[in-house]
């Protein structure tokens, strides 16, 4: 569905995205693309929505180059960042417009205006003018717009800024329902928590660079020289006996019931953690990752690259 | 999934979309700015008459001429940056560039409720100036010398507002500085300039040179008809060129210009 080759992206002599290459499957699903601000979320996004053209490399969706062309931005929607909207005008007028200048028209596109209102909750207050709508209410039809001509690739450029919680669960509920319908959902943001919420497969983009591409557990098995820290609960003494003696084991801390270990290469260890576990051998009562998570790997992709 | 809408369906839907911005505040000046110099020029008149003064309809023609050919640049930019220049500024761009509609039928889509818009007040205008008599013949000059400058006009300070970050300041200089210097043009500088088209449409000036203008050249005429073309015809070429640099120049999310 997405593939990037090599595709870079440069506003003048500034580097927005240095040459990137990855490939997304077709097929539903919720994509993350996480990293601070500046990091190329928002030129990345740009490249794959077909407003900028890459300055080097190629962009292909659904086989094709986004750039102005048709084919392409029928099939995907976006929502950009912010909560502007055109001054002046009401909803339901406005995403009429916005379904005939997606090719609808007739039953189906009164159709879509209805379906779309609907599905972000905003059927009742659609006559309102966008300057008598809240910061929230602005973002639902900004993701109206985008899901009324049913785009197979939806794309969402921090879509959770200024949302109250209870928007934020919702827009949640709404994307995780989309991706499950068939939606491929590429969704970037800055904030660790948004993202580990929705999807554990994300893109990690740091200084115009994408540094690791996969599910957090696969991208925190490539830092080998990043020990996983593990909480093994149980009888602290026998389990630090057993813990010696695995070669993966790069540090200890006892605690009161439990034992901490550093341990390298997890892909190894766990397995012969599970079995002497499962054998008997150690007895274990829970087992808790404490840096198995978004925030651990973000933080040592980005110290490793700053 | 649905097809790509045809450049005429764009430029419909865009029209209609933005439609009710012309009824707004801004839409409201362009019609003062129409019907402003009627009203004035009929108030004068209607006093001088009150007050015994001889007016003739002719001279009350005149005046408004001279006042509607300083409004028509006025109306432009008042209603240009109100166009696709304004989703550029307020960066609402990206959301129509990303529909499967080609982009450049967008500035005409947006730009013709304003043209409209002001058409319809500069005829009602026009019209309501035959209260005061005056040569009916002269009726289809004037109103075609109106719709025609200021459809020319507005496509004109479209394409400034994309091609210049400070398009309506360009726009600006152009009627303000050089459209008065056709006074002192040579033929083929005259025929550069909205001036010309408008007084070959709307009644010669000739007539009103006096002898202090030592600098004044011999003005030229192009025929109505032409001059009508011309200013059609020109107004078209601007909205086409509006629409192929918007078509072919990325926007982005920050309203700003990638190297592609």
């Amino acid at each position: 569905m997405i593939a990037l080759d090599r595709a870079s992206l440069r506003y003048g002599p500034i580097l927005g995205l240095s040459p990137t290459t990855f490939e997304l499957p077709d097929g539903g699903g919720i994509t993350g693309l996480l990293g601070p601000n500046g990091a190329g979320k928002s030129s990345l996004l740009q490249l794959l929505s077909g407003l900028l053209p890459p300055s080097g490399g190629a962009v292909r969706i659904f086989g094709e180059a986004p750039f102005r062309n048709p084919a392409v931005l029928a099939r995907l929607g976006l929502v950009p960042e912010g909560d502007r909207l055109p001054t002046g005008l009401r909803a339901g007028r406005w995403l009429r417009m916005m379904g005939q200048l997606s090719g609808l028209s007739g039953a189906a596109l009164d159709q879509a205006v209805a379906q779309s209102l609907a599905t972000v909750g905003m059927t009742d207050r659609a006559h309102l003018p966008f300057v008598r709508m809240s910061k929230g209410m602005r973002q639902r039809i900004r993701l109206a717009q985008a899901l009324m001509h049913g785009p197979e690739l939806l794309i969402l450029d921090e879509p959770f800024n200024g949302l109250d919680p209870e928007a934020r669960l919702t827009l949640m509920a709404l994307l995780r329902g989309l991706a499950e319908g068939g939606v491929r959902i590429l969704v970037s943001s800055h904030i660790l928590g948004e993202i580990a919420q929705l999807t554990d497969r994300i893109l990690l983009l740091f200084r115009g660079r994408l540094l690791a591409e996969g599910t957090v557990t696969e991208i925190r098995q490539l830092l080998d020289r990043h020990p996983v820290e593990l909480r093994l609960t149980g009888e602290a003494q026998v389990l630090a006996r057993w813990a010696v003696e695995q070669p993966e084991l790069a540090a200890l801390r006892m605690e009161e019931g439990a034992v901490v270990l550093s341990v390298r290469s997890p892909r190894e260890f766990f397995p012969r953690l599970q079995r002497a576990a499962a054998e008997g051998g150690i007895p274990l009562r829970a087992l808790d990752p404490l840096d198995l998570n978004l925030d651990a790997v973000f933080q040592y992709l980005t110290k490793d690259h700053a | 999934m649905s097809a790509a809408p045809s450049p005429l369906a764009t430029i419909r839907a865009t029209a209609l979309g933005y439609a009710p911005r012309v009824l707004q505040g801004r839409g409201w000046v362009l019609a003062v700015c129409a019907i402003g110099p009627v009203a004035l020029v009929l108030g004068g008149h209607l006093v001088a008459r009150l007050q015994g003064v001889d007016s003739s309809a002719g001279e009350a023609v005149q005046i408004f001429h001279e006042m509607i050919r300083m409004m028509l640049p006025i109306m432009a930019l008042v209603a240009a940056p109100a166009g696709i220049r304004e989703d550029l500024e307020q960066r609402t761009l990206p959301l129509l560039l990303v529909r499967p509609a080609p982009a450049w039928a967008l500035p005409l889509g947006k730009g013709l409720p304003w043209f409209l818009w002001g058409a319809l007040w500069l005829m009602v205008g026009t019209l309501g100036l035959g209260l005061l008599g005056g040569d009916p013949a002269q009726l289809p000059g004037r109103l075609g010398a109106q719709v025609g400058a200021w459809w020319g006009e507005l496509a004109l300070l479209t394409l400034a507002g994309l091609l210049f970050k400070r398009g309506t300041l360009w726009g600006a200089l152009y009627f303000f500085i050089w459209e008065p210097l056709v006074r002192i043009f040579p033929p083929f500088l005259q025929r550069l300039t909205f001036t010309h088209y408008i007084e070959s449409l709307a009644g010669s000036r000739s007539t009103s040179v006096q002898t202090s203008q030592l600098l004044a050249q011999e003005q030229v005429t192009t025929h109505p008809l032409l001059a009508f073309l011309v200013l059609v015809a020109f107004g078209a070429l601007c909205w086409a060129l509006a629409g192929w640099k918007l078509q072919r120049t990325p926007v982005g999310l920050a309203g700003s210009e990638a190297e592609g």
